[in-house]
């Protein structure tokens, strides 16, 4: 039973994951690689650090870092300011980041345990209450997790706290279904039908995902869909089209929402302060234009008798 | 402090909405938009008020020479007179002889004794900055908050007449009656603490009571007053001051009647000769209105109204003191708006359009500043004319009525600087009227503020009000809770400076740099060099600390003795309870209950420099006391690391829920408001404190040096109730939950003279639906946690640039700059920027 979790990011009072005002976890590992990803920092499951060069004051008034480095040639260092880390030698012992007195290594990631989290979570209770809220758990995919979400969320539950899941689900089933007692509400995506497309812009296929929402839809557990809608990925009408013909005749329609979230150039700074490269650099694409088509495909969906919005934001029921 | 458990009580206070019947014209839950709207249509539905509204928006600040000339002949005539008697005398000369002025399409009547928008000068107070600024750096020429002289004659003339009151003004007399002791710290030393304002003007700041003007008229308060003078007995020591009083009342009374009555006239005239009927009926109304009240009660709607304008405007005749307020609105009105309501004498949609008429002449009045002054305090009009609506009544009650919802829609539909709107909330404000004001709040222009009746009331108890007294605070200038009628607070009585008070703490009580550098200004209570533990640091705060507020209430005694021998005001002391009965005017201390009451800035300040000082030197052992001291003498120059260091989120902040940190604030809270709390004033009260600063925080700080927060000369302090952000970061990280919960453990009634917090959303995040709900269930959590005041800019950091860069599409954008909204475009260049540092929050 894991205590503990390796968490990204707590974020207090989101929106945009479930109803109300959220404390929102964010769990680090991820079994997909998405190349719209914004959050390119919790692809590993193991805490390791991120460089802001721009925050760094420069190795001729500081040298903490080199102090603590087990490597200095780790540390690469552009006009006397750090500028990465070669990650192929780093152990990510995080040293660095904890003596950083700039925050220009930062961690990404630390480990938490349920009553850690717990206490965060109390701390906002009083407007979850008033708005309809609770916890969302994110990531990354929690599902690497599950036990410890299992443990939160029943943590939650005992203090009559709304949880949420946001999961691509691609997990064994085993998985989601231990956490269904204890998760209020599920929030997943349909990035692509075709099989074949998603294993090239996700790197995994999408069999396991499919088969999950039909599962999961089954269990009447409230659940909200999201298409990341991405220029040129996703936006055709041949996957718009196979998307709800999935909601309609596999999943049987019972979805809350379909949300549209439009593709937005977010991350670029995180996937420098990793020293990965960003997939979607060269995407270049009309706004204006792709703003219409996603309202098309809003209609589209709603045509078709699916509640769909674009956006995020979701009404509270109290 | 310990926000992990829970309480029962706590879990109950959820989910559970109280209704009102009261309604407005609009639905209650109108959407106005989301935010400031560029080339955006007229908000009102009545062309009468967009057309009143661009008039006045269009009219320049200009500099009125009448008032100047009618008091200076007034006093001229006069100099022998007992000081009480000749003010009375200048103001009767001035509502006799003063030109009136009547507005195309108007429908209330009654300025300043100056044209709409311009600014009379006052010299009983100070003239020595006029003269100055005339001559070395016209008004014309500042950076912002301009004012403009017509012609060379007039400024000619104003030179002249303000020679006459060298050596008269209070300013002046003031400073002559302070040593150097006190001086050294004050705004003409080293700014410890500022009491400029009540040197350089009148002090303002009540409600006076409106009820007891509505019903009896100044007939009816004029026959009090004959009343109470016969029965004044020879055989009182004070006999001939309180008989000059009387006489002052008098005159001052009589006075407003023949002014109101001139005003008849002149509608009456004007009336003859319109050719517009519609026009010529308005006229003759408003000439009928004028005849009823110049004596009697107001005996409709529209003549209260009226008689509400003519009560305010005399005030700002009488003196310039500023937060004019005009008490709980919705209560005192509602009589009027009923009776017409059942005699049909009135339709509802004509009420709303008096309401947006009257909103817009409250914006008329505009007062000259010095320039000291409006590098602390932006704007140009009196400002502080809070309009409070909603709360319990007498009898804890909700006090919600069909007034209180058109209030709201009056301010949504004008969306001018005043009034400031002020929703009292408590646990069965109704969930229409909470909606409503939320939908107001969202049109981004800064307008209502939210006040908690829990602390408020709390609040006054401690001050020695009854309960029932209690309930009936109305918010007075920015967040002070004041009882009209019955209340002389002196509010806002000076700006201090926490910060610099902590300079000492760490350097013996010495200035740590610039070029008064080593100078022994307070007390040696210890140093950084000198302190063995963090115990001792806080010792020296709680001396210092007390040094530094009886330099600063000794300085304002003298200020409040001088006002009194200098500047009586009779006129406004006859709707204050306990002035006619005792035959003392409120500056003798004739109201019933009296304070004084200082404001501190820079709390948040004190809080993360005390956390940097106990982390750094005293837990983790890295940095010596002396490193500290040596970083702020030096500006942070040479100790980037450090400086660094204390803006990283290895410190622990205020504003982000962390008990450590947040306890560094309670402490200086608690330590500033213990200091001033119960001290006797010269008024036979007591002095009482506020943590609300305005937007003093960007002008204070120019004058204070780097601290240990991580802030560098001359960067602004902690703003109000607000975390610190500095150059080198925000230093609230949490989010807007985070904030709330580090407002609220400190407690707030313990503030009696108010606190304030400023929040700032971007538009996207209270979108839609779901975005009311989010701010209106983040409000009600805010009340429920007894924080006393809150206020919300809905603006993106994005649309202040914009705003920045293309001024003239956004010249009538408001922000909410503190207790009050402001035009953006109209703000010096360095409240605009600390307005876009200040925290958005986003998520």
């Amino acid at each position: 039973m894991a205590q503990q979790a390796t968490i990204l990011n707590v974020q207090r009072f989101t929106l945009h994951d479930g109803p109300g005002i959220r404390t929102e976890f964010f769990l680090k590992g991820c079994p997909l690689r998405c190349d719209w990803c914004g959050n390119p920092e919790s692809f590993t499951r193991q805490p390791e650090v991120g460089v802001f060069a721009n925050r760094c004051i420069s190795s001729e008034l500081c040298d903490d870092c080199k102090l603590v480095c087990h490597d200095l040639q780790m540390l690469i260092f552009t006009d006397s300011k750090l500028d990465s880390i070669d990650r192929k030698q780093c152990s990510s012992c995080l040293e660095c980041a904890q003596v950083c007195p700039s925050e220009a290594i930062r961690p990404w990631g630390h480990s938490m345990t349920v009553d850690e989290c717990m206490k965060v979570i109390i701390q906002d209770r009083g407007f979850y209450e008033r708005s309809g809220g609770g916890v969302t758990v994110s990531g990354g995919e929690p599902l690497l997790q599950s036990d410890f979400v299992g443990q939160l969320f029943k943590a939650c539950k005992q203090q009559g706290i709304h949880t949420c899941l946001e999961s691509s689900l691609y997990a064994n089933w085993n998985k989601i279904e231990s956490l269904l007692p204890v998760t209020d509400l599920f929030i997943s995506d349909l990035k692509l039908m075709d099989s074949q497309r998603h294993k090239q812009y996700t790197g995994v296929d999408n069999h396991k995902i499919l088969e999950n929402l039909i599962t999961l839809s089954a269990t009447n557990k409230p659940l909200i869909l999201r298409i990341p809608v991405i220029p040129n990925i996703n936006d055709d009408e041949d996957n718009i089209k196979a998307s709800a013909d999935f909601i309609l005749q596999q999943m049987q329609g019972k979805v809350r929402t379909l949300q549209l979230l439009s593709f937005m150039r977010l991350g670029e700074e995180k996937y420098q302060s990793l020293g990965l490269p960003y997939k979607m650099q060269d995407l270049k694409f009309d706004r204006a234009a792709f703003q219409k088509k996603v309202e098309k495909i809003a209609v589209y969906f709603n045509q078709r008798g699916i509640h769909c919005m674009i956006g995020a934001k979701e009404k509270a029921e109290l | 402090m310990d926000n992990f458990s829970l309480d029962a009580e706590h879990l109950q206070v959820q989910g559970t909405q109280h209704h009102t019947l009261a309604k407005g014209l609009d639905d209650f839950d109108k959407v106005y938009g989301l935010g400031y709207e560029v080339g955006h249509e007229d908000w009102s539905p009545y062309p009468r008020v967009n057309y009143l509204r661009q008039t006045f928006l269009d009219r320049p600040y200009d500099i009125d020479v009448e008032r100047l000339r009618l008091v200076t002949q007034s006093y001229q005539a006069n100099e022998a007179c007992p000081r009480i008697i000749q003010c009375a005398r200048a103001f009767e000369n001035i509502l006799l002889n003063s030109t009136l002025h009547i507005y195309d399409q108007d429908l209330i009547l009654g300025e300043i004794a100056a044209p709409a928008k311009a600014s009379p000068i006052y010299p009983e107070f100070s003239v020595d900055w006029i003269l100055d600024e005339i001559r070395n750096s016209p008004f014309e020429e500042r950076s912002n908050d301009q004012f403009y002289i017509r012609n060379a004659q007039d400024r000619n003339e104003i030179l002249a007449l303000c020679e006459y009151w060298k050596g008269k003004s209070a300013n002046e007399i003031i400073t002559a009656h302070l040593d150097e002791d006190q001086k050294k710290g004050s705004h003409m030393g080293e700014k410890v603490f500022q009491t400029n304002n009540y040197h350089f003007a009148g002090i303002g700041h009540f409600a006076m009571d409106f009820t007891k003007l509505m019903t009896l008229g100044y007939d009816g308060v004029l026959q009090q007053a004959r009343e109470a003078f016969a029965k004044l007995s020879k055989q009182d020591p004070d006999y001939s001051e309180k008989r000059d009083y009387y006489k002052a009342t008098l005159i001052s009374l009589e006075a407003a009647k023949t002014y109101i009555q001139r005003y008849a006239t002149l509608a009456r005239e004007m009336a003859k000769v319109e050719s517009n009927i519609k026009r010529q009926h308005e006229l003759q109304q408003m000439a009928q209105n004028c005849e009823q009240i110049a004596g009697g009660a107001a005996q409709s709607f529209w003549q209260a109204l009226q008689l509400f304008n003519f009560a305010v405007t005399l005030t700002q005749i009488e003196g310039n003191g500023h937060s004019i307020s005009y008490g709980r609105m919705d209560q005192w009105l509602f009589p009027f708006y009923e009776k017409d309501l059942e005699q049909n004498a009135v339709d509802k949609s004509f009420t709303l359009e008096l309401l947006e008429v009257l909103y817009v002449k409250m914006n008329n009045p505009t007062k000259l500043k010095d320039k000291g002054t409006v590098k602390v305090r932006n704007g140009r009009g009196f400002g502080g004319e809070s309009l409070t609506i909603g709360g319990v009544n007498s009898l804890g009650d909700d006090a919600t009525n069909d007034l209180s919802m058109l209030m709201l829609e009056a301010s949504v539909h004008t969306r001018m600087m005043n009034p400031w709107v002020c929703l009292r909330l408590h646990e069965n404000t109704p969930y229409e009227l909470k909606v409503k004001a939320i939908e107001c709040v969202r049109a981004g222009y800064g307008h209502p503020k939210s006040f908690n009746d829990g602390p408020a009331i709390k609040a006054m108890i401690s001050k020695g009000l009854s309960l029932e007294e209690a309930r009936n605070y109305a918010v007075v200038g920015c967040v002070e809770p004041t009882l009209p009628g019955k209340e002389f607070g002196w509010l806002d009585a000076g700006y201090v400076n926490t910060a610099k008070m902590l300079e000492m703490v760490i350097n013996g009580g010495r200035i740590l740099a610039g070029p008064n550098a080593g100078k022994q200004l307070g007390p040696d209570t210890g140093s950084l060099e000198s302190y063995k533990n963090f115990d001792e640091v806080l010792e020296s705060v709680d001396k210092q600390f007390a040094y530094w507020c009886d330099q600063l209430c000794s300085c304002l005694n003298v200020t409040d003795k001088i006002h009194r021998q200098v500047k009586p005001t009779p006129y406004i002391s006859a709707f204050f309870e306990g002035c006619i009965e005792s035959g003392k005017d409120m500056t003798y201390g004739g109201v019933k209950y009296n304070g004084t009451a200082p404001q501190a800035a820079g709390i948040a300040t004190c809080a993360d420099s005390l956390s940097s000082i106990k982390e750094l030197v005293f837990e983790q052992k890295k940095y010596s006391g002396k490193e500290l001291l040596d970083a702020v003498k030096d500006n942070w120059q040479g100790h980037e690391k450090l400086y660094a260091l204390v803006n990283s989120s290895k410190i622990p902040h205020y504003g982000n829920d962390n008990d450590e940190a947040d306890q560094l604030f309670n402490f200086m809270f608690e330590c500033y408001c213990r200091h001033i709390k119960g001290r006797r004033n010269a008024r036979g009260g007591e002095f009482s404190p506020g943590v609300y600063t305005v937007n003093a925080n960007v002008g204070m700080g120019l004058y204070t040096n780097a601290s240990l927060d991580g802030r560098k000369n001359e960067e602004p302090i902690s703003d109000n109730m607000g975390p610190v952000h500095t150059a080198g970061g925000s230093h609230d990280i949490s989010g807007p939950t985070a904030i709330v919960n580090s407002v609220t453990k400190v407690d707030h009634s313990l503030a009696t003279n108010g606190t304030l917090l400023n929040l700032r959303f971007p538009e996207d995040a209270v979108s839609g639906i779901e975005g009311r709900d989010i701010l209106l269930s983040f409000v009600d959590e805010y009340i429920a946690k007894q924080g006393m005041h809150v206020q919300f800019n809905i603006m993106s950091s994005e649309k202040m640039r914009a705003a920045q860069k293309a001024p003239e599409k956004y010249a009538d954008m408001l922000v909410r700059v503190a207790g009050y909204s402001a035009y953006f475009v109209e703000l010096g260049k360095p409240l605009q920027d600390d307005l876009i540092h200040r925290t958005e929050l986003r998520f």
